[in-house]
C-alpha cells in the first residue's frame, strides 16, 4: 500500500469514527446542560441532572429491577447454553444438526417477531406478564450466544484431559466439574457478561412481556413520551459508561484467562 | 497373590472399529516388574492395546485380567493402572503440586498423607522446586516428569506410557530414556511402553513385542529381536540388515540349509523352519560379517569385490558385489581403518549360521 492510499484510508476511518460517536457525544453533552431545552448553544453547565437521577426513586428502583432481570436471565442462559454445548460438542447422533439449528434460531429471529411470539405463547401457557416472563424471554434469546461461545472453547479441549482425569480416578461427573468446567470458565464468564449487557439493553422483549414495572430502557422510552429532558441523557450516559466499562473489563479478563490456561 | 502369576493377562483380545480390525486375537502375559515395549508402525494395534489396558476402549471380544481380576469391563477410574499421555495431558489450571495430588485426593487419602506422598514423588523426580508452577511455565522435559510423577503418585500396579518421548528433542530424548529405565528399576513397577521408535524400544525394554496389522510379529528381548528376527517385518523394522533371498534345501540338525544363487549357506530359523523347496529370505546383520584375506573356516563364506564405501564416523559401511552369487550384493560394517585399506583385490567375508536368521514371511 502506498503512502497516499494510507492517508485516504485513515481519513475514511476517522470520518467513520466521528459519524458513529458524534450522536453519543451530543447526548452526553446535553446531560450537563443547565436548561430543560435540549439543543445548542450550551450557555452554562450543571451536574443537577445527575444528582437528580440518584434522587429519583423510580429510576433507582428500575435500575435494580433491570439488574435483577439481567442477572437471573444470565444464570438461566448460561446453565442451559453450557448444557447444550456439552451435549452437542464432539458427538455425533441423529438430530444433532436439528438441535443445533434450533439452538441458534432465537438469535436470528427479529426482536419484534420473537417478542410478539413470546407474548402469545406466554398468554397461552398462562404466564403472567412481568419479571418471570421477561427473564424467560431474555434467557431464550441469549442461550445461542452462550452455546456457541462455550462450544468453540470446548472443541479445543484435548480429549486426553478428560481421559487423564478418568485415569486418575475421577468418574465422568467429577471429571466434568474439575477439568471441563474450569477449562470452559473463560468462555462462560465472557458469554455471561455479554448476556448481562444484552438483557440490560433489551427493549422490545421487556416492553412486550413486562407488567406494571418498567425496565430501564422501557422507563426511558416512557419518559421520552412526556417530552425530552436532560435527565434522560444523564441516565443514558450512566448506563453507557457502566456497560462499556464492564464490556472492556470482561474482554481483557477473559483474554488473560485464555492466555493463562494455554499450556 | 504370589509373584509368579502374571500381573496382566490378555486372553484372545480382539478390537474392531467398524470393518477395521485393530487388534486380532491377542494373547499375552506381562510379568511383575517388567519393562515391556509394544513396538510397531502406526495402526499396528499397539495404542489400541494400551487403551484397552487403561480402560479407554472395550475389547470386541476376549478378556483382560489384572492381578487375577477380570477388569475387561471396568472403567479407567476403577483400575489400578495409570497412564503417561503422549501430550502429557497436564491440567493447565492446576499447579504441579495440584496435578500430582489429583489422583491422591480421588483415592480418598487424607491431607497429611497426600502432602507426604507429593514430597516423596517430587523429590524422587527432582521436581521439588517446581511445586507451585503451572504447566505453561515448564519446559518440555519438566512437563514430562510432572506427567510421570502424577501417574506414579497413586502407586499403580501398571504404568502405561503412550509415546511420551515423542515431543522431546533428540538430545533430551536420549537422556530421558536412561532416566525412565532407571526410574523403572528403582520403583520396580511394571511399565507398558508404546512407541514406533525401534531405538527407544531396544535401549529401554526388558522385553519388546513387535506388532503389525493387529498381530504380534515377535515377542522377545531386544537382543533376540535384533539378532534373531523371526519375520521379514521384524528384520526390516529393527535396524539395518542384508536380506538374502534363496531356496530352502533342508535341515542339518538345527541349521537351515539354503541355496543363495548357487552358494550353499547355513542359518537358523527363529520363526520356525520352512519346508524344503520353499522360496525363503534370510536376514544377516551388517556387523555380523567378518572380513578375511583368504577363505575362512566359518560355515558361510563368499568372495566379493568392494564396490562402495560410506564413512560413518566410528565405522564404515562397505558394499560388496558377490560375483559367484549372480552379482548379488551384501553390505557390511567394518572399522574405518580396515575399510580404508580395501582396494581392488577381492576379499572374503564369512559369518556363522547363528548370525543369519531365516525369516517367516
Amino acid at each position: 500500500m502506498n503512502r497516499r492510499n494510507r492517508i485516504v484510508l485513515s481519513c475514511v476511518y476517522w470520518a467513520f469514527v466521528l459519524y458513529v460517536f458524534v450522536p453519543l457525544i451530543l447526548m452526553i453533552l446535553m446531560g450537563f446542560k443547565d436548561s430543560k431545552f435540549i439543543g445548542f448553544p450550551i450557555r452554562s453547565w450543571t451536574l443537577d441532572w445527575y444528582t437528580g437521577v440518584f434522587e429519583d426513586a423510580e429510576v433507582l428502583a428500575t435500575l435494580g429491577y433491570s439488574t435483577a432481570i439481567a442477572v437471573l436471565s444470565t444464570i438461566v442462559a448460561v446453565a442451559v447454553g453450557t448444557w447444550i454445548a456439552v451435549l452437542l460438542e464432539g458427538r455425533k447422533f441423529i438430530g444433532r444438526t436439528a438441535i443445533f439449528g434450533l439452538t441458534v434460531l432465537p438469535a436470528l429471529v427479529p426482536g419484534i417477531i420473537s417478542a410478539i411470539a413470546f407474548r402469545i405463547y406466554a398468554r397461552w401457557l398462562g404466564i403472567e406478564p412481568g419479571m418471570g416472563a421477561i427473564i424467560w424471554a431474555h434467557a431464550v434469546h441469549n442461550v445461542p450466544f452462550v452455546a456457541l461461545v462455550v462450544m468453540a472453547r470446548l472443541s479445543t479441549l484435548p480429549k486426553s484431559q478428560i481421559e487423564a482425569a478418568r485415569d486418575l480416578g475421577a468418574d465422568p461427573i467429577v471429571a466434568f466439574l474439575r477439568i471441563t468446567l474450569p477449562y470452559l470458565m473463560p468462555a462462560i464468564l465472557g458469554s455471561s457478561i455479554f448476556c448481562l449487557l444484552l438483557s440490560f439493553d433489551d427493549f422490545v422483549r421487556s416492553f412486550f412481556l413486562g407488567g406494571y414495572d418498567p425496565t430501564l430502557p422501557v422507563l426511558i422510552f416512557a419518559k421520552l413520551k412526556s417530552g425530552m429532558s436532560p435527565e434522560i441523557n444523564a441516565i443514558a450516559t450512566i448506563a453507557l459508561v457502566v456497560t462499556a466499562a464492564i464490556g472492556i473489563w470482561a474482554e481483557r479478563f477473559t483474554r488473560r484467562l485464555n492466555k493463562d490456561t494455554q499450556a | 497373590m504370589n509373584d509368579d502369576t502374571p500381573l496382566v493377562r490378555l486372553k484372545g483380545v480382539t478390537k474392531k472399529f467398524g470393518d477395521m480390525t485393530a487388534l486380532d486375537n491377542l494373547t499375552l502375559d506381562i510379568a511383575r516388574g517388567e519393562f515391556v515395549t509394544f513396538l510397531g508402525p502406526s495402526g499396528c494395534g499397539k495404542s489400541t492395546t494400551l487403551r484397552i489396558l487403561g480402560g479407554f476402549e472395550r475389547p470386541t471380544s476376549g478378556s483382560v485380567i489384572l492381578n487375577g481380576e477380570d477388569v475387561t469391563l471396568q472403567p479407567p477410574e476403577k483400575r489400578q493402572v495409570n497412564m503417561v499421555f503422549q501430550d502429557y495431558a497436564l491440567f493447565p489450571h492446576m499447579t504441579v503440586r495440584q496435578n500430582i495430588s489429583f489422583g491422591l485426593e480421588l483415592k480418598g487419602m487424607d491431607k497429611k498423607s497426600i502432602r507426604q506422598r507429593q514430597d516423596e514423588i517430587m523429590s524422587f523426580l527432582e521436581l521439588d522446586t517446581y511445586g507451585d508452577r503451572y504447566p505453561a511455565q515448564l519446559s518440555g522435559g519438566q512437563r514430562q516428569r510432572v506427567a510421570l510423577a502424577r501417574a506414579l503418585a497413586p502407586d499403580p500396579a501398571l504404568l502405561l506410557l503412550d509415546e511420551p518421548l515423542g515431543a522431546l528433542d533428540a538430545k533430551l530424548r536420549g537422556q530421558v530414556q536412561q532416566e525412565l529405565k532407571s526410574i523403572q528399576r528403582r520403583t520396580n513397577k511394571t511399565f507398558f511402553f508404546v512407541t514406533h521408535d525401534q531405538e527407544e524400544a531396544l535401549t529401554m525394554s526388558d522385553r519388546v513385542v513387535v506388532m503389525n496389522k493387529g498381530r504380534v510379529e515377535q515377542d522377545g528381548t531386544p537382543e533376540e529381536l535384533y539378532f534373531h528376527p523371526a519375520s521379514r517385518f521384524v528384520a526390516e523394522f529393527i535396524g539395518e540388515t542384508n536380506l538374502l533371498s534363496g531356496k530352502m534345501r533342508g535341515l542339518e540338525g538345527d541349521a537351515v540349509v539354503m541355496d543363495w544363487f548357487g552358494q550353499t549357506l547355513r542359518g537358523h530359523a527363529p520363526g520356525g523352519a520352512p519346508r524344503t523347496g520353499d522360496d525363503i529370505t534370510a536376514s544377516l546383520r551388517l556387523e555380523k560379517l567378518r572380513f578375511h584375506k583368504a577363505r575362512p573356516d566359518s560355515c558361510n563364506a563368499v568372495q566379493g569385490r568392494v564396490v562402495g564405501k560410506t564413512f560413518l564416523g566410528s565405522r564404515m559401511a562397505v558394499d560388496l558385489m558377490i560375483d559367484e552369487a549372480a552379482g548379488a550384493s551384501l553390505r557390511a560394517f567394518v572399522d574405518a581403518e580396515t575399510g580404508q585399506s580395501f582396494g581392488a583385490d577381492p576379499v572374503w567375508v564369512g559369518w556363522s549360521s547363528d548370525a543369519m536368521a531365516v525369516l517367516r514371511d
